[in-house]
């Protein structure tokens, strides 16, 4: 029977069905971090002897608030350490940690075809590499690390075919903002996305995680892309992966991890993105967005006016800012930094703009190439790596009112703060409006004079 | 009953991250829907209410337990919508608290309620008027929400687990 990439990962990890389309899925892999992992851990340390099934399946990485910002966030970080520690559990701690769902890739915690359990829904991110990477509460991951499985009813799927070549300045989080959009905010629910076409295989492994980090913004349950040789490039080489022969026969078994040709969905919706525009949200979802050249919508929902300050017909680029950062797990990695780099070079920003590096790894790399002088001489602030300003949980926090554009994930009400306003983009949209002091685009900046040497 | 009339109640409104910052499970009603513009009046108004009534797409977002736990803290057990996000929803059985899924077109009538009344057991809904509206829990994780027990039951299956990977 012809079967989906989905369908494929899925049947690899049933141990058993159970009671209302239910099924017990073994995780091959679990992330944990310092906000959601002390919870489960500690039950399992008080009611089931501490025992985990198999340490070596699980990485820690202290994120969110590291280093602490004070006596709470530090216990959360030393009960990671601590237990990782106990357990001999790989732990990313200070120095040489990120964001996990950064981190993870990176250090070769991620494969095609692997299941995936982290308490964070941005879990869906490392759905790129073609793996069933699910976003889970503290229970269900303790439960994954006491038991190595989780019940989860079995999702529907829905296959996203995308075609065309972004151009103009378009991007991956544009597309991704598009297609939330185009699914509306919950429209993906009781979903996983599968995506398809020659867009998709055009992207690089940092775009598809930009496009699938944003699954869970449309309700998915997770977002997945086919491996394919960017994928095997990726990892190839990379840390805590095999070398040489072990390798390529791992790449043997991920080739057959594509859907059949004749694998029928639950649902299918495609796409050309051959015109699509840099994309910017207006409102209190992500699915409330719009062309950055656009205006609000008429007919738009009266919540998300009030709470944005707005009125349907306001031109987006009309609409002057307090803040501007670049990071979160969405768009943090090298390239992202590179993409803002570009459009800040040579330029100065207007507003406070915090650039935020997804991991210590991709901080050094970034430095490596100069771009951290390219920021600091435009007078934005380059920090150490960290969930940082994106859920206003410590620095970069948001003041009532205060309007910021960023290349995070969510423009919640209070989100970045309490009262605080967000405007998602991509890392070159926010770096232009940086420059701007308003929303705005690279291609209305004015021409850089090129230095001329002595 | 507490009548929240919006959708898509996201996990930032319920709890916002800035009380992330335990390690423990309880404690944390004081901070129930302090991310929602009038959410404490709104608790204020209601108080004992142990049913929540709300619009589409409830406790979307994030995968932060402490949405669950704050509500079952201030003594909620059911959020009754005409959806639920997915992460918010396993978390919801996983701490007794019932998300009952009934259609969109009666959520504006149970809105007007002051008193609603759920027999879980039975899965039956009661209006004040006694209307009866019948739904449907998840009947696996119906045992978790009634007797609790969502990491015994996996702890219960660890065996029939490696087992399986051996034969793997």
């Amino acid at each position: 029977m012809s079967r989906s990439l989905f369908e494929k990962v899925w049947d690899a990890h049933i141990v058993e069905s159970l009671p209302g389309d239910n099924a017990l899925v073994f995780v091959d892999r679990v992330v944990a971090h310092e906000i959601t992992t002390p919870q489960g851990a500690l039950e399992i340390e008080r009611k089931y002897g501490d025992k985990l099934f198999d340490p070596a399946r699980i990485v820690a990485i202290n994120d969110h608030v590291s280093p602490a910002k004070d006596t709470e966030t530090a216990i959360q970080a030393k009960v990671l350490r601590d237990w990782a520690k106990r357990h001999g559990i790989v732990l990313y701690d200070i120095g040489k940690n990120g964001i996990c769902h950064v981190v993870a890739p990176e250090r070769g915690y991620v494969e095609p075809g692997m299941t995936l359990a982290c308490g964070d829904s941005h879990t869906c991110t490392l759905g790129a590499f073609g793996a069933f990477a699910l976003g889970v509460g503290s229970t269900t991951q303790g439960g994954a690390m006491l038991a190595g499985c989780l019940v989860l009813q079995r999702p529907k799927v829905m296959r996203i075919t995308i075609d065309g070549r972004l151009q103009g300045g378009a991007t991956a989080k544009d597309l991704a903002l598009h297609v939330i959009a185009t699914l509306g905010f919950k429209g993906g629910t009781g979903y996983v996305l599968e995506y398809a076409g020659s867009t998709i295989a055009a992207l690089s492994m940092d775009e598809r995680m930009t496009l699938c980090n944003m699954a869970i913004e449309a309700g998915a349950t997770t977002g997945m892309c086919p491996p394919d040789e960017t994928t095997f490039s990726y990892l190839r080489g990379r840390e805590n992966q095999p070398t040489g022969d072990a390798f390529e026969r791992n790449v043997e078994r991920w080739r057959t991890l594509v859907a059949d040709a004749d694998a029928t969905y639950d649902a299918e919706i495609a796409l050309n993105v051959d015109n699509l525009r840099p994309m910017v949200s207006w409102g209190t979802n992500p699915g409330e967005a719009v062309p950055v050249d656009g205006a609000v919508p008429a007919g738009a929902n009266d919540a998300s006016l009030r709470y944005m300050d707005l009125s349907p017909g306001t031109a987006l680029r009309s609409l002057a800012l307090d803040q501007a950062f670049i990071g979160s797990c969405t768009n943090s990695r090298l390239s992202d930094l590179r993409a803002a780099a570009d459009v800040l070079r040579g330029r100065t920003v207007s507003i406070p703009t915090i650039v935020t590096p997804g991991s210590q790894a991709v901080k050094r790399a970034a430095e490596r190439e100069g771009l951290h002088d390219v920021f600091q001489d435009a007078g934005a602030l380059w920090t150490h790596s960290s969930c940082g300003p994106c859920l206003g949980m410590s620095m970069g926090v948001l003041a009532p009112g205060a309007r910021c554009i960023s290349s995070s994930n969510r423009n919640f009400p209070g989100r970045m703060g309490t009262g605080g306003r967000v405007h998602l983009a991509s890392p070159a949209v926010v770096a232009a409006s940086a420059v701007l002091g308003r929303i705005g685009s690279p291609e209305e900046l004015a021409p850089v004079a090129e230095a001329v040497p002595a | 009953m507490l009548p929240v009339d919006r959708a898509n109640v996201d996990t930032d409104q319920i709890i916002p991250a800035h009380y992330l910052t335990g390690i423990e499970t309880t404690g944390l009603g004081k901070y129930l829907f302090t991310g929602m513009t009038g959410g404490a009046a709104l608790l204020e108004a209601h108080p004992g209410a142990a049913i929540i009534v709300s619009r589409e797409n409830f406790g979307c977002g994030s995968s932060r337990e402490h949405a669950a736990w704050s509500l079952a803290d201030r003594g909620f057990r059911a959020v009754v919508a005409p959806s639920f996000a997915r992460i918010f929803y396993e978390n919801a059985y996983n701490n007794g608290i019932a998300p009952v899924i009934v259609d969109a077109a009666r959520i504006d009538g149970l809105l007007q309620a002051k008193h609603l009344r759920i027999d879980l057991e039975k899965e039956v809904l009661f209006g004040e008027d006694g209307t009866e509206i019948h739904f449907t829990l998840d009947p696996l994780r119906k045992q978790f929400l009634l007797s609790g027990g969502y990491m015994a039951f996996l702890a219960s299956k660890t065996g029939a687990v490696r087992e399986w990977l051996r034969l793997a």
